[in-house]
């Protein structure tokens, strides 16, 4: 009785209070960037840096969607929503034939597609630019999904080859016994024992999409069909910008990911280095 | 026998990787032998129409007798890549042993400070590197208000326009954004490392410090050579942090290989030389990763390989 109570008891030694200071630093570091700009979202134009009091307002956010704003988030939902049912549904086939098929030529084709994480998307511009301009698919939804289907699927497939691995593979024998074919083991067997793994997958590709800069600076020219990062850098690049919808465009830029990431946090950081993390 | 017994597996086979075979074909593999050709090349923004006319080296000689290619290589390599890694690393043990230790169980902040390293992660790089530029602004950011108040500096400083103050901000918005990742695999890797090696390295009277380099650092060996892998790769192929904080100035003084590629491409019109730049980008990182691979990583992707 007596030690269940002591441990009860808190204590407070010197080493408590020096990890908790340096905690305390780190958690102020990490958070205070993201608060400033959600704040400064909610801030009177023109007192978000003089030392004015506070005074919150939604007009940042009502310019911001008076101006068009609404058009690049629109944009970016559909393009990244289909490019991430696209590229899921390649990966989970891909990654199944790979954890559980022997062919000849795997070990190349595998190397070939898990070294795309490797690549440097710089050097698609170019060719790609080329092969687009003359297709007709610059400024096109098509285009871009293509595009963002093909950069996420190779981080897919390793995402997803981790998850795989640790379904047994006695499961698909006795299935096969029992006289299922090969699509029945993957849709009515493995499929419902990966989609946790699969959720995880295709969020970190949605995040992968939505975040992307690079590829719509270089096809995406016109404002009719631009995404959410470059709507925000138009904000941001003008000369005498405003700051308070600058603000507004970050946080709704950012609070889609943010709320998307809350319920597969923990999946997403294991499953990143799953070779790696032996349970 | 043994024919028919393999060919309906062949079928489901082929069919279950041709859509990605489509893709890495048509997105991989074509682009990069066209950027390879393209590279030999003097085809130019301008003249896309009539396409480039072959000039063997030219541009691979070009680029390696420019004045700038070393600074190039420095930025990229030592600035860019080994110092962000390296310190992301370092930070991302320490921090992991900090958010695993038992203070912070026992005051029940474990689960409000992984919470909160969502918030940076989360963050798309443009907003992060907006959230700093305006912090660091030198007339109104936080930072120097800050420093002007406790007298550390007598006027504001433009961190973005010093030589010395530039890298140290772009490696600051990166740490950032990409720490909380390392955190979280290391936190994750810290957890599953068995209690009973602990206990008998207390027995056997080891004290805090011997604990740390016998047995987790040891443990969190194979977490660390995965992510060094990854964070080298991202970082060294990123574009959007130089650009997005610097445009590769003041001048050109944070130009990086991805920088260059776009600027040259893009900004002079110049498409084989860009393309040369790129392709010694992609030629640098497979040698990377095949020498990685080989001779340190052979046995964490064994699993998936």
């Amino acid at each position: 009785m007596e030690i269940i109570h002591k441990k009860k008891t808190l204590t407070i030694t010197i080493k408590d209070i020096v990890i908790l200071t340096i905690t305390g630093i780190v958690m102020i570091f990490m958070l205070y960037p993201a608060y400033w700009v959600f704040y400064g979202s909610f801030k009177k134009s023109g007192s978000l840096f003089s030392s004015e009091r506070f005074g919150f307002t939604f007009d940042n956010y009502i310019k911001l969607f008076e101006a068009g704003f609404g058009n690049y988030i629109l944009n970016s939902l559909f393009i990244c929503l289909l490019a991430v049912l696209i590229s899921t549904f390649i990966a989970v086939m891909t990654a199944y034939i790979f954890s559980r098929k022997k062919f000849r030529g795997k070990k190349w084709i595998m190397g070939t597609v898990l070294a795309g994480q490797m690549f440097p998307w710089i050097i698609l511009i170019t060719p790609l630019f080329i092969v687009f301009a003359s297709l007709g698919l610059m400024n096109s939804y098509t285009g871009m999904i293509f595009i963002y289907t093909a950069i996420s699927m190779p981080f897919s497939i390793y995402l997803l080859l981790g998850y795989l691995h640790s379904i047994p593979t006695e499961l698909d024998e006795a299935a096969t016994l029992d006289g299922c074919s090969p699509f029945q083991v993957l849709w009515k067997i493995i499929y419902p024992l990966m989609r946790p793994g699969i959720v995880a997958t295709a969020t970190y590709s949605f995040i992968l999409c939505w975040s992307d800069y690079l590829f719509a600076l270089a096809f995406l020219t016109k404002t009719s069909v631009k995404t959410l990062p470059l709507g925000l850098s138009l904000q941001f690049g003008e000369y005498g910008a405003d700051w308070g919808a600058v603000m507004a465009a970050s946080t709704v830029t950012t609070l889609p990911v943010l709320l998307l990431f809350l319920p597969i946090q923990s999946k997403m950081a294991s499953g990143l280095t799953a070779g790696s993390v032996k349970g | 026998m043994l024919f028919k017994r393999k060919k309906p597996e062949h079928f489901f086979i082929t069919i279950m990787l041709a859509p990605m075979m489509v893709v890495l074909i048509s997105f991989y593999l074509y682009p990069t032998f066209y950027n390879l050709y393209n590279s030999f090349t003097d085809l130019s923004l301008l003249g896309l129409k009539q396409g480039g006319e072959y000039i063997g080296f030219d541009n691979y000689l070009r680029l390696f007798h420019d004045e700038g290619f070393g600074h190039l290589i420095w930025n990229t390599f030592f600035w860019l890549t080994f110092v962000s890694v390296s310190l992301r690393i370092v930070l991302g043990v320490l921090l992991a042993l900090l958010l695993n230790s038992e203070t912070l169980k026992k005051f029940k902040l474990t689960g409000i400070t992984r919470l909160s390293l969502l918030v940076p992660w989360a963050t798309p790089a443009i907003v992060a590197v907006i959230a700093w530029r305006f912090m660091l602004d030198p007339r109104e950011g936080i930072v120097n208000q800050i420093l002007l108040s406790i007298g550390m500096v007598d006027k504001p400083i433009a961190f973005l326009a010093k030589l010395h103050t530039v890298w140290p901000v772009v490696i600051i918005i990166i740490i950032w954004n990409s720490l909380p990742l390392v955190i979280m695999s290391y936190l994750a890797a810290l957890q599953s490392i068995s209690k009973t090696l602990y206990e008998a390295a207390e027995i056997d009277g080891a004290n805090e410090i011997q604990k740390f380099f016998h047995i987790t650092l040891p443990q969190l060996m194979p977490t660390t050579i995965v992510l060094s892998l990854m964070l080298v790769v991202w970082t060294f192929n990123n574009f959007v942090y130089v650009w997005l904080t610097t445009a590769a100035g003041p001048g050109n003084y944070t130009n990086v290989l991805a920088t260059e590629v776009f600027i040259r491409g893009f900004v002079d019109f110049e498409l084989g030389y860009s393309s040369a730049i790129g392709m010694l980008m992609a030629v640098l990182m497979a040698l990377f990763g095949m020498f990685y691979y080989r001779y340190l990583a052979k046995k964490e992707f064994s699993e998936i390989m």
